[in-house]
């Protein structure tokens, strides 16, 4: 590990040492993050939120999810985007110029005692500013570098261009998000919202780095990791890519189709989305014993005692006009009244939450899910946390909010 | 077993130490441990042992991230309630790479052996619902007994506390109570049918945190117990919509393919049924070498057209203009001559497709092996490569008990006569 700087003591980042305890679980193991996209900077924050000390490198005119939103009132503000705030937290700033000397320079030094360097420079762009791995890795031989780009460094699709769009369509994952239609070229195939493609992209590489950086730990070996996005995604689909490989092709989009191979995967057949006085909620009594519950929730209708409901096969068959009758009964009532007498009878069934039923959640709440962090521009605000409890560890989810642009740029002294 | 840190100040992880008086392991053979799978070389995980109790999608991935990478991983199962994957091809890439154990955990002396493993184990994997597997015998508090730097990751569908920590709970249910599927769909439209995307990503920040407690216990000889939550896990990833609802007081409605400044931002439709190419433009560079590749030369031309705000003013035009070019190609030779000018483009690919596509093929994601019913086949890697050629470790997935003489005989020192009883009285089942 790389001593901690009287800079930083200076500007009270007290070094681990002095507070008896590591921080979280990776104890301040230092990360320098230098890129534009999602992917990058979520990396950075799920290290930041282990408890390494990130510092995320900025270009002078700022990061470009700066400029993203989503924005209070839609006016955009550099230090206001939800985007910026959400994947930042807990970091540090600076500004950096790559290609400027100055700005490399600081880079190398940054790099010089880091444990994980991440970034997204397009191909050969860090080689050529004489940046690249084999250069930072001369004065660091311990050094993760973790690479993050769309399609990684080898294959025909390697200098390709990809956003979120693309990477989503040709990932596989479009093909069943929507669920099966009635007329597939009436109906296009959608990617999901929220950039998922950065973040799988971002998980995979942080990963990798931690695998890596523990043989670092154990035996002194750096490491120059080539995340992928697409192949990233490619492992989202695994069920699917073990089909393909099994000679088993995917469920049509197209719902007659999908009916008759309603066995072999298609979500809508085993579960339903329904109707409610104030939502929909979302059920998959797809077991015998599960189905006989929900049937006897519903008060045992006539329609439940026909052929075609009985066996589950006859069910997935005829999916359609089943959550069509049970959607009937759910229609008059609330989605959280259903959830409720649902889960009371142990069969899979939950309310269809929007964001704001989430911030009124009360298993959220108790589990403190949210963590709520004041930003000096942006105000106080509540970040989703982390999806795990620690027995020995105590994680630094609100350590401090994003940074500000150039916020610690004092830090690239001459001894850092 | 873990080797030496190369850090002498580092307190060790390793539970040797731990063992030796404890638990003594009847190893006498100094290759005893060696991974009958082969050697996991210089793999960053090589030396930790895994024991994967998990089961179905989510776990099992996590495991196999964790094998792929050099660990150890021992899954073990019983027929007496058969991983309900077993029976679909999907199995067989969730369970790659590990070795797999038949153990009736129902019975008393199959806990004992459970128990063992455990002790001889760096990690332990389960995915059962909540409370499951204290009441097994296995929770933490068993294990760290045992073991007491073992690292226990236990996932489930909403977590280990709180109200509704017993909610009985699948991926795709969990999609919707996290508000995941929300901000997905087209605008105005119902709630999204699809999308199996809970499992797959729960195991991937699996493989995240135990790799993060590894470097913990590493650094401070601390095992760790992860309570870990698949619906938390969703819900954190929609940030962008958390805040938004935060600053504006809204739930913002899905916009399907759009994008909030950037047009053309859509697929359009190409020669054949069900075939689309994904294109979407982000600055004026893109904007003019499009305009050039679906020769409108006229669009480009238009001022009201020059920037981002003005071509999402125009979206409807852009789309059918856009529209008009794509219906007259294949998708792949659209996505093709598009990138070749610098604009971000892809085909729309089903998973068939995708299995197919050169990019997965040429760059090593699928390794050739002899699944379990003798076939050769293409199976999934995964999403990095280390460019010191450090390979990832694939092999197809085991069937129950491949590796009962390594688990039992070999790791345990069980006597062979000892294991053939266990056998007979469906222990070892």
């Amino acid at each position: 590990m790389a001593q901690d700087t009287a800079r930083d003591i200076a500007q009270g980042i007290k070094p681990d040492k002095a507070r008896g305890a590591a921080k979280g679980l990776l104890g301040g193991a230092k990360v320098v993050e230098v890129g534009e996209g999602v992917a990058v900077a979520y990396c950075g924050k799920t290290l930041a939120q282990l408890g390494a000390d990130v510092v995320k490198a900025e270009p002078p005119e700022g990061d470009a999810t700066r400029r993203a939103g989503p924005f209070p009132g839609g006016a955009a503000h550099p230090e206001k985007s939800g985007l910026f705030l959400a994947l930042n937290a807990n970091k540090r700033g600076v500004e950096l110029d790559l290609g400027a000397a100055e700005g490399a320079a600081a880079f190398r030094r940054l790099a010089a005692r880091a444990d994980i360097v991440l970034e997204d420079a397009p191909s050969a762009r860090l080689e050529a500013l004489g940046l690249g791995y084999d250069v930072l890795s001369q004065s660091n031989a311990a050094l993760v570098l973790a690479s993050i780009s769309p399609f990684g460094k080898v294959g025909p699709y390697a200098g390709y261009k990809a956003t979120d769009l693309t990477l989503f369509h040709m990932s596989g994952q479009a093909h069943s998000l929507l669920g099966p239609v009635e007329s597939p070229d009436d109906a296009p195939p959608i990617r999901a919202g929220g950039e998922q493609t950065g973040l799988v992209a971002g998980m995979a590489a942080a990963t990798a780095a931690l695998m890596a950086l523990f043989r670092a730990r154990m035996t002194g070996a750096g490491a120059h990791i080539d995340v992928s996005a697409h192949a990233a995604m490619a492992t989202q689909l695994i069920s699917a890519l073990a089909g393909s490989s099994f000679g088993k092709p995917a469920p049509s989009r197209d719902i007659s189709q999908a009916r008759e191979a309603a066995t072999g995967g298609v979500v809508a057949a085993v579960g339903g989305v329904l109707p409610c006085k104030d939502g929909y909620v979302a059920i998959s009594p797809r077991e015998d014993a599960q189905w006989r519950r929900w049937v006897d929730l519903m008060g045992n209708p006539a329609w439940a005692a026909q052929e075609r409901f009985i066996t589950r096969e006859g069910r997935e068959r005829n999916f359609p006009e089943l959550w069509e009758l049970v959607g009937q009964w759910t229609q008059a009532r609330s989605k959280h009244e259903i959830a409720r007498m649902g889960q009371q009878r142990r069969i899979p069934c939950f309310p269809v939450n929007t964001v704001s039923d989430l911030f009124r959640d009360e298993h959220l709440r108790e589990r403190e899910f949210f963590v709520e962090m004041a930003h000096p521009i942006a105000g106080t605000l509540r970040y989703p946390g982390a999806a795990y409890r620690l027995s020995n560890a105590r994680l630094p989810l609100a350590e401090r909010p994003a940074p500000l642009l150039g916020e610690h740029n004092d830090m690239l002294g001459e001894d850092v | 077993m873990l080797p030496q840190a190369a850090n002498s100040d580092a307190m060790l992880a390793t539970n040797t130490g731990v063992n030796t008086g404890a638990n003594p392991v009847a190893n006498p053979d100094a290759n005893a441990g060696a991974n009958p799978l082969g050697g996991a070389g210089n793999l960053p995980l090589s030396g930790v042992r895994v024991l994967d109790l998990s089961w179905i999608i989510a776990g099992p991935t996590a495991t196999r991230f964790l094998a792929m990478m050099g660990a150890e991983v021992i899954k073990v199962g019983s027929a007496r309630r058969p991983d309900p994957s077993t029976r679909g091809a999907p199995f067989q890439a969730y369970n790659q790479s590990k070795l797999y154990a038949a153990l009736n955990i129902s019975t008393q002396e199959g806990l004992e052996l459970a128990l063992r493993l455990a002790a001889v184990c760096d990690v332990v994997v389960e995915n059962f619902a909540a409370g499951v597997i204290e009441r097994l015998g296995l929770g933490y508090d068993e294990l760290r007994r045992r073991n007491p730097a073992v690292i226990m990751i236990s996932s489930s569908g909403t977590g280990h506390s709180g109200p509704d920590k017993d909610y009985v709970a699948y991926g795709s249910l969990l999609q919707y109570y996290t508000g995941w599927n929300s901000v997905s769909g087209n605008a105005g439209g119902e709630p999204i049918k699809g999308g199996l995307w809970a499992d797959p990503w729960v195991g991937m920040e699996l493989a995240m945190i135990a790799a993060a407690a590894l470097n913990h216990r590493a650094a401070s000889g601390q095992g760790q117990y992860v309570d870990f939550s698949m619906a938390e896990a969703l819900t954190a990833g929609i940030p962008a919509a958390l805040l938004d609802y935060q600053m504006n007081g809204r739930e913002r409605e899905p916009q399907g393919n759009a994008d909030a400044q950037y047009a053309p931002h859509n697929v359009y439709h190409c020669r054949g049924a069900d075939r689309w190419v994904a294109v979407a433009v982000t600055n004026s560079q893109e904007w003019l070498a499009l305009c050039e590749v679906i020769g409108r030369r006229d669009l480009a031309a238009d001022a009201r057209l020059a920037d981002a705000g003005g071509r999402k003013a125009a979206e409807g035009r852009i789309d059918a203009a856009v529209s008009e070019w794509a219906a007259r190609h294949d998708d792949y030779a659209a996505a093709r001559l598009l990138q070749e000018a610098g604009v971000p483009a892809a085909p729309y690919l089903e998973p068939g497709r995708v299995f197919r596509d050169p990019q997965l093929r040429e760059s090593g994601f699928f390794a050739r092996r002899r699944t379990s019913d003798g076939q050769e086949r293409d199976l999934p890697g995964v999403g990095w490569r280390f460019a010191d050629a450090t390979e990832p470790h694939i092999t197809a997935a085991p069937a129950l008990g491949d590796h009962n003489d390594y688990v039992y005989r070999r790791l345990l020192g069980l006597p062979e006569s000892e294991i053939a009883r266990l056998v007979k009285e469906r222990v070892i089942y």
